[in-house]
């Protein structure tokens, strides 16, 4: 708008300041100016947002706009934005192109033909689902999953509801593994690469000929991590080509495994890491742990935390102190957060170790821990300067873990040179605490590393031994840094045969490409917690003509006329679980009727147990690595939460759900403390040139409140090859060229944090596909309540949430219904993990649109997850929040539809009919909580396509519509499956049962956040949860005060978050009140009434500091 | 075809017609309505031709076989179901083996191919037409229907045509009449 305009509004008044909020034109009555809109030729004003004081912030340029991008941002990605901006003689003649192409098109419409099967299997009917139990292949944890597929091709994944591990619940990778499954890149055959082309073979003669090459040459096996049975398979198989086990490798990125595996084994002598019951503690203690995001076995993990660490009805629940560099989603949940250096986790465990000996401790752990406190005297003498906390803190976290049952967690997967010694003081003082036998288990039950400690280096020497070595499931050309020269040694190998499920970087260093089969597609098993053994079968015939790497070997060695004895895997892995049976003490059966109970439940076992391991002599072998003491910018490259080390990047639903913290989508970007940022001059947006001894690399800044001043992060897992492929090829950078040739000296593990950067602007300008900004709810408050936890023991609502005072009676039919569908979604539990945003996509055939259509706010997340900072920029408190459509009962975008094609249905759902629907976007508009999603594109589905949004992998729901362009849609409740549901139940002549339906986000969700029922049972879980004091309306004002916000009266309701803090952000110091309208008023703007209907006097006291000092001491409490 | 084009049909055609002509190319479009061969307003009649002469008169009509002998989903399912070529084999591995389009399927059927039958009865894809709570008797909570209801005397029909409408006006009113749901959500999501 130019200043003409703005005069021309303001007349009559003082001039205002051109802000967009005062500039809206037409905003109350007496205001309305000549001009009703906006010239269209003048640039279009982004709306200024005002911040107050004690509120939540969304982005941290909302309290420091000196680290805002300042300059209209240019770059490669605009260009293939201003591509699709079409303008109106464009669009003339583009139409009237369509209107003849369309006419000609006016014909019947296409013939449908009816296929039926040619054997239609007794089991099998066209639209009733089959389930398998399986265990998922996405990560080594071997969680147990349950596989919906409909006329033989799967169509979601769920947790397996009896499987202990995933108890129902998957992570985000899990839901994309439908991806990765049905990906069109794919190979379809084997070949041998010449390194400029790949000549495919038929598998016959594939076999027949590497037979006769590999026949007598030295093999070496390299590997990802498996707990099952596939370990034993392959040292037999090398056997019989003549090797032993030590020529088996294996390796997986995240070291920690290695790291706590060792160190338990160097404190009690035996192989195990620590099996959490988190139900029994009270107090858990984080010495950098990112276990909701990264960790062994995160789903666990996150069930776990879910239990320990949520508030219900007056019940005392555990809390969660963490020690952190990094932001990660894990540290969001603490209680207590103290920010620490980066590389300075194994000092602090030390001055905690310190505090507890000065505590009444016993046990052999003691006399350990002390005389490594004594040997490390020079590290303790000024370590309280080091990390910036005073001893007092130290004590009061020792007295919180002695107080109650407690557990202390180790260890990120930014990989720290002294990991290893930290997880074995992390052991020592687990021991002194009494955690062991109490809350962690190493005596029954514990869990058991996927690979062999040590491996990556033991491999590195030797390779030069090999003539061949067969890569399976792996990828370390890209997951090793760069300077550990594995191309180097890849490259001096005879002969690499690389076996992948789909295209990854390892196949251009390979001389022979076998394409071996998805998980979803193979046997297998796994072992992941001692005596518990999950089983894994095929649920799909391999989609494309590939085998299962086993079955490979087993042909191979028939080749060479040197057979195991066994037809295929699944007779190897019969062979194996006949031991099971044993196990289990199964009798009386016949071991037919064994595996099919097996393979029907998923999972068999008898939790193994052993005599409590006693602490040995672990004193003299610590030795902590040089622990950096000068200030200054170190690099720490973390495994991506949803990426992992790469693994995910060619799965668009998780590229496009994005990072938990700072909500990025497809790309890479370095993260900083805005406070360093600001200093150092750089804005977000800006690229930066990060330089480390190892290396450069350019990237754009994302200023991220909570990290360390000296943290500088780059997640791991994009940064791949353009070779690797259409979806991953090319997005973002890879951090690992920074990383040096650093080891952890116990297990040898790559070294991926610590080191030393510069970082300098480039002047360039990139944008990053943040989305948080995406569907801003503008100046609208009461989004978020926080209370702590004394408060919201006093605190008691007067009235119910859907006692709002309302103009229309209620509507009879919503009265004689027998449902009202309700969802409650509690925000202590939330951990921002996106897993539900994946498995909406699953379950309701969202496309995934890319870098680009993010940039101009077209995302199609029917739930998205909100992230929302409060308090000091340099430890802010942390809300996740899923958005998903509050369905309300008065629905803004009921009343502006002029086709009816959104309508209110009797069941409490808001109902959207996209066949009706002729795309006006009114709805859009007039929707407060933002989130109508409109299809600008008629998407593409199970193709490479040119564009961006076309390049989903089909794994779609056939149960629901797949919406064309021009067509709005949102969240509808999965109403596909209340529909199943209720059809199965008036079968049945009875109602349908409480949590018998689940929405796929509340079925999904690892931290069980999400219930969802029938509100008309006051006896559901979500009337329960609905009924809590603490539950509020997104929106909905504060009822105690006769305030009710909007009046929407929506259907999804939230839990506020409780935690043993006192809570910021709520607008005024004490329980989260005053959310009432109007606020964004109040502040530097406080003479100038917004909205018409606003009252300013809601203000934040003055006294709640957006950026206070950074607490020397947080005061327990 | 023509002939059973009622008044309010024309009027529609008219209407489409004036439109298209002020698009400026009338005489192709109105052509093209009129004359695709099959087409009628709203589909009542259409009668294509099937790889498999299959009668529906022989075999539900004068043999009397159930139409859930082989649209055996119908009551468990959304949807009836085509049968498969092992249920056609059940019986035409002995019955009249020697006529042409009987050998046609065993053909297919050894050759582990499907028959491709063209579909008559096609609704949108965005409706959600559940076969079982429509065919599942009223005791079950079903509406009782026979199929006959929606998809006319198909026992009488030597080829398949289509009985009903089956457009949104002709479902709400006997959902109507009935009083089964109306809400959108019913039938579109």
């Amino acid at each position: 708008m130019n200043k003409d305009q703005m005069d021309k509004m303001s007349q009559g008044s003082e001039p205002k300041r051109q802000t967009a909020v005062t500039s809206i034109p037409g905003y109350t009555m007496t205001d309305r100016g000549p001009e009703v809109f906006a010239p269209l030729d003048g640039p279009l004003e982004a709306p200024v947002k005002v911040i107050e004081k004690g509120h939540l912030y969304m982005g941290v340029e909302e309290v420091m706009p000196e680290v805002d991008c300042a300059e209209a941002p240019a770059s490669a990605g605009d260009e293939a934005i201003s591509k699709t901006n079409v303008d109106r003689r464009d669009f003339l003649k583009l139409f009237s192109a369509a209107a003849v192409a369309s006419s000609a098109a006016c014909v019947r419409r296409p013939l449908e033909k009816a296929v039926p099967y040619v054997n239609q299997p007794v089991d099998q009917a066209i639209g009733i689902p089959t389930y398998y139990a399986s265990t998922c292949g996405e990560c080594a944890a071997g969680c147990g999953i349950t596989v919906k597929t409909s006329s033989g091709l799967p169509i979601k994944i769920e947790g397996n509801p009896e499987h202990p591990l995933s108890q129902g619940s998957t992570c985000a990778a899990g839901q994309s593994s439908l991806q990765a499954l049905f990906h069109p890149e794919r190979r379809t055959a084997p070949g041998f690469n010449d390194g400029t082309r790949l000549s495919t073979y038929a598998w016959n003669d594939m076999y027949e000929t590497l037979a006769k090459r590999i026949d007598g040459k030295k093999v070496a096996i390299f590997t990802g991590g498996s707990t099952g049975s596939r370990n034993s398979f392959y040292t037999d198989v090398l056997k019989k080509m003549g090797g032993s086990e030590k020529d088996l490798y294996t390796y997986e990125s995240n070291s920690l495994y290695e790291a706590i595996s060792e160190a338990h084994q160097m404190v009690f002598g035996v192989e195990s890491m620590p099996r959490p019951d988190m139900r029994l503690a009270k107090v858990i203690v984080g010495l950098g742990t990112d276990f909701l995001d990264v960790g062994v076995s995160p789903v666990f993990f996150a069930k776990n935390f879910g239990n320990f660490h949520s508030y219900r009805a007056g019940a005392d629940f555990g809390k969660f102190i963490q020690f952190e560099t990094m932001m990660t989603q894990t540290g969001a949940k603490a209680d207590e957060r103290h920010v620490i250096p980066p590389s300075s986790e194994i000092v602090v465990s030390l001055l905690l170790m310190k505090s507890l000996l000065e505590k009444n401790v016993s046990g052999s752990a003691k006399e350990q821990a002390s005389r490594i406190l004594a040997a490390n005297s020079t590290i303790l003498s000024d370590g309280y300067d080091l990390v910036g906390i005073s001893k007092d803190v130290f004590d009061h976290v020792a007295e919180e873990l002695l107080k109650a049952p407690s557990m202390v967690l180790a260890g990120n997967s930014a990989f720290d040179q002294n990991a290893t010694m930290l997880q074995v003081a992390a052991a020592l003082i687990n021991d002194m605490i009494g955690a062991y036998g109490k809350t962690l288990f190493i005596d029954r039950g514990w869990m058991r590393s996927p690979v062999r400690s040590g491996d990556l280096a033991r491999f590195m020497e030797n390779a030069g031994n090999y003539e061949v070595v067969f890569f399976i499931d792996t990828n370390p050309v890209f997951s090793v840094p760069q300077s550990f020269g594995f191309v180097d040694i890849v490259k001096k190998i005879p002969m690499v045969v690389s076996m992948q499920s789909s295209p990854v970087e390892m196949d251009d260093y390979a001389q022979v490409i076998l394409p071996i089969n998805h998980a979803l597609e193979s046997w297998g098993d796994e072992h992941p917690v001692a005596g518990f053994w999950s089983a894994r079968q095929p649920v799909v015939r391999a989609v494309k003509d590939t085998r299962q790497a086993e079955d490979i070997f087993l042909w191979l060695l028939a080749a060479q006329k040197k057979s195991l004895g066994y037809a295929d895997y699944r007779a190897y892995l019969y062979d194996k679980w006949k031991a099971l049976m044993a196990l289990v003490d199964v009798k009386g059966v016949d071991f037919d009727t064994f595996v099919k109970a097996v393979l029907r439940r998923g999972f068999a076992g008898k939790l193994e147990t052993r005599p409590a391991p006693s602490v040995k002599e672990v004193a003299g072998s610590f030795k902590i690595a040089e622990v950096a003491t000068t200030k200054g910018l170190r690099l720490l490259a973390p495994l991506d939460p949803r990426l992992g080390d790469g693994r995910g990047a060619d799965k668009p639903i998780l590229q496009e759900i994005g990072d938990g913290m700072t909500t990025i989508a497809w790309d890479s970007w370095v993260a900083m403390n805005p406070n360093t940022a600001a200093k150092m001059g750089f804005k977000r947006n800006d690229v930066l040139s990060v330089e480390t001894d190892a290396g450069a690399l350019k990237v754009a800044l994302y200023p991220l409140p909570g990290l360390h001043a000296d943290a500088v992060v780059i997640n791991r897992g994009n940064g791949h090859a353009k070779s690797a492929g259409v979806v991953q090829g090319g997005v973002g950078v890879d951090p690992l060229v920074l990383v040096g040739k650093t080891v952890d000296a116990a297990t040898k593990a790559p070294v991926t944090s610590g080191m030393a950067v510069k970082i300098s602007k480039t002047g360039e300008i990139y944008r990053l596909a943040a989305m948080q900004k995406s569907h801003d709810i503008g100046n609208r408050t009461g989004i978020v309540k926080k209370y702590s936890v004394e408060e919201v023991k006093a605190y008691k609502r007067e009235r119910s949430l859907d006692d709002v005072p309302d103009l229309y009676p209620a509507l009879a039919e919503d009265e004689a219904a027998q449902y009202r569908w309700g969802m409650s979604v509690d925000l202590t539990k939330c951990s921002g993990c996106g897993a539900c945003m994946a498995a909406c996509a699953v379950e309701n055939n969202i496309p995934q649109v890319g870098r680009d259509q993010i940039l101009l706010g077209r995302e199609m997340h029917w739930v998205r997850m909100d992230r929302y900072f409060a308090g000091d920029v340099d430890n802010p408190q942390v809300t996740f929040q899923p958005m998903m459509c509050q369905q309300c009962a008065h629905a803004p975008c009921e009343a502006v539809c002029p086709v009816i094609a959104t309508s209110h249905d009797p069941e409490g759902i808001n109902s959207m009919t996209y066949n009706r629907c002729i795309g006006t976007r009114y709805c859009a508009n007039a929707c407060p909580y933002k989130v109508r999603r409109f299809n600008w594109w008629t998407h593409k589905w199970g193709v490479m396509g040119d564009r961006p949004q076309d390049r989903m992998p089909r794994a779609l729901n056939p149960e629901v519509t797949v919406r064309t362009r021009g067509v709005m849609e949102k969240c509808n409740f999965c109403v596909q499956r209340l529909r199943q549901a209720k059809y199965v139940a008036k079968e049945q002549g009875r109602l349908i049962r409480d949590l018998e339906v689940m929405t796929a986000c509340a079925q999904v969700c690892p931290s069980d956040a999400i219930s969802f029922g029938n509100l008309k049972d006051q006896g559901s879980r979500v009337s329960l949860d609905r009924n809590e004091a603490r539950s509020y309306l997104a929106l909905g004002g504060d009822p105690d005060k006769n305030e009710f916000g909007i009046k929407t009266k929506p259907n999804v309701s939230y839990m506020a978050i409780v935690a043993h803090r006192e809570p910021l952000g709520t607008g005024q110091e004490g329980h989260g009140a005053s959310h009432g309208a109007g606020r964004a008023s109040a502040g530097k703007h406080d003479a100038e009434p917004v909205h018409g209907e606003a009252a300013p006097a809601a203000a934040a006291p003055e006294s709640a500091p957006v950026a206070p000092a950074p607490e020397a001491a947080p005061s327990p409490h | 075809m023509l002939k059973s084009i009622s008044m309010i049909h024309w009027l529609k055609i008219g209407l489409i017609a004036a439109v298209l002509s002020l698009a400026g190319h009338s005489q192709v479009a109105q052509a093209w309505w009129f004359w695709t061969p099959g087409d009628t307003v709203d589909n009542v009649g259409y009668k294509p031709e099937q790889p498999i002469p299959f009668s529906h008169k022989l075999h539900s009509g004068d043999r009397k076989i159930p139409c859930e002998y082989c649209h055996s989903s119908a009551r468990r399912s959304f949807s009836s179901g085509i049968p498969s070529g092992n249920t056609c084999m059940g019986c035409h591995k002995i019955v009249r083996t020697d006529r042409d389009s009987i050998k046609k399927i065993t053909e297919a059927y050894n050759n582990n191919q499907p028959i491709e039958w063209v579909k008559v009865h096609d609704l949108p894809d965005f409706v959600r037409f559940p076969h079982k709570r429509h065919v599942q008797a009223k005791e079950q909570g079903g509406a009782g229907l026979a199929c006959q209801e929606c998809h006319g005397k198909v026992e009488e029909m030597e080829v398949v045509e289509q009985g009903a409408p089956l457009q949104m006006g002709w479902c709400i009113g006997c959902h109507k009449e009935r009083k089964a749901p109306l809400d959108c959500l019913s039938c579109h999501y």
